[in-house]
């Protein structure tokens, strides 16, 4: 049962991969594509299909993450999560091809509402339960936000066509414009994770299977993205120049956000999903420098900013999905996640270190991976907000020029955090590290696949960015952009330190040359207590974002015979997330003023009658007036 | 061809450059010192001797020294300083701070393979205030560029002499004190592991493994006092030379009249890089704009 149950949930995740492959396809060769409209009975409800140039570069990322979880699921996880997984990425490839209102509301619920299922796979435990409770509570409230966004585009176009809507965006009331681009920030971006609306992401994205985070963080986080970048440059275009400072604000704060907590968190997984974070605050600065550049009159400064955009999201998508799966594979042989339990995992787990150290390297941004690329045309495209000779746009500009270069200062650290601590040295304490091997099998193919993505796009960055960059110069109606010097780039970059490498690994070939010794710790023996901690290991910078962090440490000792020789000392060190309280309060005043609210429903009949009564007044009396 | 032979003349010239300012450095504190070419000597030396490895540790360990020699290289072969860079098409400013970022990252990474406590905390210092200095260099030449007018390093010896450019300059100063880690940050003559960042992360090397380090070490000082030299008024190569010969004594001077920060203030000093570079962009933004 469970055996078959696999096999028709592989061979489905196999045949959404097959068809996004064959959209991206389309899209990139053929422009925009209409494939039909379904009537509905009325004309709001009409469903049409069909697919957005804009919309091939996320289809493409949609075949690559399902064909690597097709090839994980074969032998990983549960039946019903790979079934849960095909239905989910069914329902993302649905709101890349909606072309109708109607259609993209239904594919965004059916996203929101799948993907609790997953989010909830382990309900036994209290904080999964909450974590999902949060998350689809978060979610039906963004799903309102993007209904009326919606709502208000399809009355003014009178038609809820996204063709009809983007040829009547240029006529849109400022007021609705604004309000439109607002609320899709508010209902997209918090499914992106974008501050301050991030604080139910990072609980919810860990809590899944692995291969379901992969998909959260690498899948449907760039879909809340394109749902951005569609409403912003094609649906409600042309957005202004206000709007694009207020993406580039929210942006920025984060991407430094996510990344100051990703810097700190010892749990793995949830490191995993503030560094998402911190990638969807670079994808929304590079769109808002994108509709700053169209509304300042840049068209081909706009191309190339929502080319770093689209290249950004994704590369993000590839190496999350990498960063997340490898994270499962941990999970799998050592039964914990936790960085503080963790070490020396290359040992028993090789493949998966190598995969890791890619993953990791391109999620810190470096050449030659794929992120490297990404994040250095974000930089050009922000450079160019400085030519418009304009303050609040070099301001904005500058902003974000330091949250970026800011970000991608820390984002090394933080993967330091986890490679060094998690895969190299010695084991620490993981249940289960003594019996844990690497699994050969297919998973080690989604993994490697994968990684070979990322090398591949940051070797080659132009396989990507001359597609994107022809889709984006037909967004903004420029010349597509060109880069002299980014053939080469990563190439030529790494070329000496590669050909360094090769010397001082052939260096030290033979033991003759290079002897071996044990690490020298003064004469003391080294052992795995030996090794610095993730917590410690962060410390310097959690005392720098003391502000934000607010970290609070105790210390008890606990003494034995004589107060100056303790037995043991715990060190307990806690960070504040000072949103998440702020909302954890605002949940709580919700709730208590729900219940003041009950007051008025007493259940009787009566009562109720009087107040369809009163209404039934009060709305004659308004309509007399 | 030119640029490759600049590239050579600065690699040769890096251990002179740490030689001199090692003799002055002791001169200035009543020491004879070593002669100029120590540095040479003690390359040569190390060379010559058996390498050591710890053992049980990740080929990482073993590639590092390259890479970051490698990094070294690139960066060398970038900046102008008689010529045009040979790599100038290729590596522009951000590269740059990416491209050290690679090295830093893979240094630290292999430290921490090491297992030894004292690598362990130098990784930590190092990944911490690299992941600080590394946003103030890209900030401060960022901010050069926008003057100058791109990204490239020939872009930046033609800055106008205004306040923008001179506070970018300020913080890329700072920037190079913590980068060839210089006494208020950090001490490269110092013995005690506890308050070692660059040198603590080297202590597993010997023989020609740390031979690389070093001479990767030397080659990225020069070539930070080449690009500051650089933004710097002048054009000629005598300027350049002359620039950072001054730059050698100040950061000397430095040396000797200061004592080590306490390491939580280090910080600061990083913090107070970022907001001189972002203040020289701003008004640039502000100041009608070139």
């Amino acid at each position: 049962m469970s055996a078959a149950l696999r096999r028709i949930g592989t061979a489905a995740l196999a045949a959404v991969s097959a068809t996004a492959a064959f959209l991206a396809f389309l899209a990139f060769s053929h422009g925009a594509t209409t494939f039909g409209t379904l009537a509905g009975p009325i004309p709001a409800l009409d469903l049409t299909v069909g697919v957005l140039p804009v919309a091939g570069v996320f289809c493409a990322l949609l075949a690559v993450l399902d064909a690597a979880l097709a090839a994980w699921c074969v032998r990983r996880g549960r039946a019903i999560e790979t079934l849960l997984l095909a239905a989910f990425s069914s329902a993302m490839l649905l709101v890349l091809c909606a072309q109708s209102v109607a259609l993209f509301f239904f594919g965004w619920e059916l996203c929101a509402i799948v993907s609790v299922f997953l989010v909830a796979t382990h309900h036994e435990r209290r904080e999964v339960r909450r974590a999902a409770f949060v998350y689809l509570v978060f979610s039906q409230a963004g799903a309102a936000c993007v209904l009326v966004a919606l709502a208000l585009l399809g009355a003014h176009a009178h038609s809820p066509s996204f063709a009809r809507i983007a040829a009547a965006a240029a006529s849109l009331p400022q007021t609705t414009r604004y309000a439109v681009l607002g609320l899709s920030l508010v209902g997209f971006g918090s499914k992106a994770g974008l501050l301050p609306l991030h604080f139910w992401l990072p609980r919810a994205h860990p809590v899944a299977p692995a291969h379901a985070s992969a998909l959260l963080s690498g899948g449907m986080l760039q879909i809340a993205l394109y749902a951005l970048l569609l409403v912003a440059t094609i649906l409600a275009a042309p957005a202004g120049a206000a709007a694009g400072i207020a993406f580039i604000a929210v942006g920025t704060l984060t991407a430094v956000g996510g990344v100051v907590y990703a810097l700190v968190d010892r749990d793995l997984k949830r490191l995993l999903a503030y560094s998402s974070v911190e990638n969807a605050g670079i994808v929304t600065l590079a769109l808002g420098a994108a509709m700053l550049l169209v509304a300042k009159g840049n068209p081909l400064g706009a191309a190339l900013a929502l080319t770093a955009a689209s290249f950004h999201a994704l590369n993000h998508g590839l190496f999350k999905g990498l960063l997340f799966l490898c994270a499962g594979a941990v999970a799998d042989a050592e039964g914990t996640v936790d960085l503080e339990r963790l070490g020396g995992l290359r040992r028993n787990l090789p493949w998966t270190a190598a995969a890791m150290l890619v993953a990791c390297l391109a999620a810190a941004g470096l050449p030659p991976l794929n992120a490297f690329s990404s994040e250095w045309l974000t930089f050009r495209s922000l450079l160019q907000l400085f030519a418009l000779h304009d303050e609040p746009t070099g301001f904005a500009a500058l902003g974000a020029i330091a949250g970026l270069a800011l970000a991608g200062g820390l984002a090394p650290a933080t993967f330091v955090k986890v490679f060094g601590i998690a895969f190299l040295g010695r084991a620490r304490r993981a249940p289960k590290a003594e019996q844990a091997r690497e699994r050969f099998d297919t998973s080690s193919l989604a993994t490697s696949g994968l990684a070979a993505c990322c090398v591949a796009l940051g070797v080659f960055p132009l396989v990507a960015f001359a597609p994107l960059a022809r889709v984006s110069a037909a967004l903004t109606g420029s010349a597509p952009p060109a880069l002299p010097s980014l053939p080469l780039l990563p190439l030529g970059l790494v070329l000496l330190p590669l050909l360094g490498a090769a010397a001082s690994f052939a260096l030290t070939r033979s033991p003759n040359n290079a002897r071996r010794t044990a690490t020298w710790t003064c004469g003391s023996p080294v052992t795995s207590a030996s090794q610095y901690t993730s917590t410690a290991f962060s410390k310097p910078l959690r005392r720098v974002f003391s502000t934000v962090l607010a970290p609070a440490q105790t210390r008890t000792f606990g003494s034995g015979e004589s107060p100056w020789f303790p037995k043991h000392i715990e060190y307990r060190t806690e960070n504040r997330y000072l949103i998440d309280e702020a909302a954890r309060r605002l949940g709580a005043l919700t709730i208590r003023a729900a219940r003041r609210s009950r007051v008025v429903q007493s259940g009787s009949l009566r009562l109720y009658l009087a107040y369809a009564l009163v209404a039934m007044i009060v709305a004659v009396g308004a309509a007399a007036r | 061809m030119t640029g490759l032979l600049q590239a050579l003349a600065l690699v040769a010239c890096a251990p002179l450059l740490q030689g001199a300012m090692r003799s002055l450095r002791a001169r200035l504190a009543g020491r004879p010192g070593p002669s100029l070419l120590q540095p040479y000597r003690d390359l040569a030396k190390l060379c010559g001797k058996e390498a050591l490895l710890p053992d049980d540790v990740s080929p990482l360990v073993r590639v590092a020294p390259g890479i970051v020699f490698g990094v070294a290289l690139t960066f060398a072969a970038t900046v102008p300083f008689f010529a045009a860079g040979a790599l100038e098409a290729t590596v522009d400013v951000v590269a740059l701070a990416f491209l050290l970022g690679l090295g830093r990252f893979v240094l630290t990474l292999a430290a921490l393979d090491t297992r030894s406590a004292f690598a362990g905390m130098a990784a930590s210092r190092e990944a911490s205030f690299g992941g600080l200095v590394e946003p103030a260099l890209l900030l401060a030449l960022l901010g050069a560029a926008v003057s100058g007018g791109g990204t490239r390093f020939s872009a930046l010896s033609t800055l106008p002499l205004d306040a923008a450019s001179t506070l970018a300059f300020a913080a890329f100063a700072l920037v190079v004190l913590v980068e060839t880690a210089r006494v208020p940050i950090d001490n490269q003559e110092t013995h005690y592991e506890l308050t070692m960042i660059h040198e603590g992360l080297l202590l597993e090397y010997s023989g020609a493994q740390l031979a690389l380090l070093q001479a990767a070490a030397y080659v990225k000082q020069i070539a930070f006092f080449a690009v500051a030299a650089l933004l710097l008024p002048g054009d000629a190569w005598w300027a350049h030379a002359g620039w950072m010969a001054a730059l050698a004594i100040a950061v000397t001077l430095v040396e000797t009249a200061l004592a080590k920060l306490r390491l939580f203030e280090v910080p600061q000093v990083l913090g107070a890089a970022f907001i001189l570079a972002a203040t020289s962009i701003g008004l640039h933004v502000v100041g009608g704009l070139g």
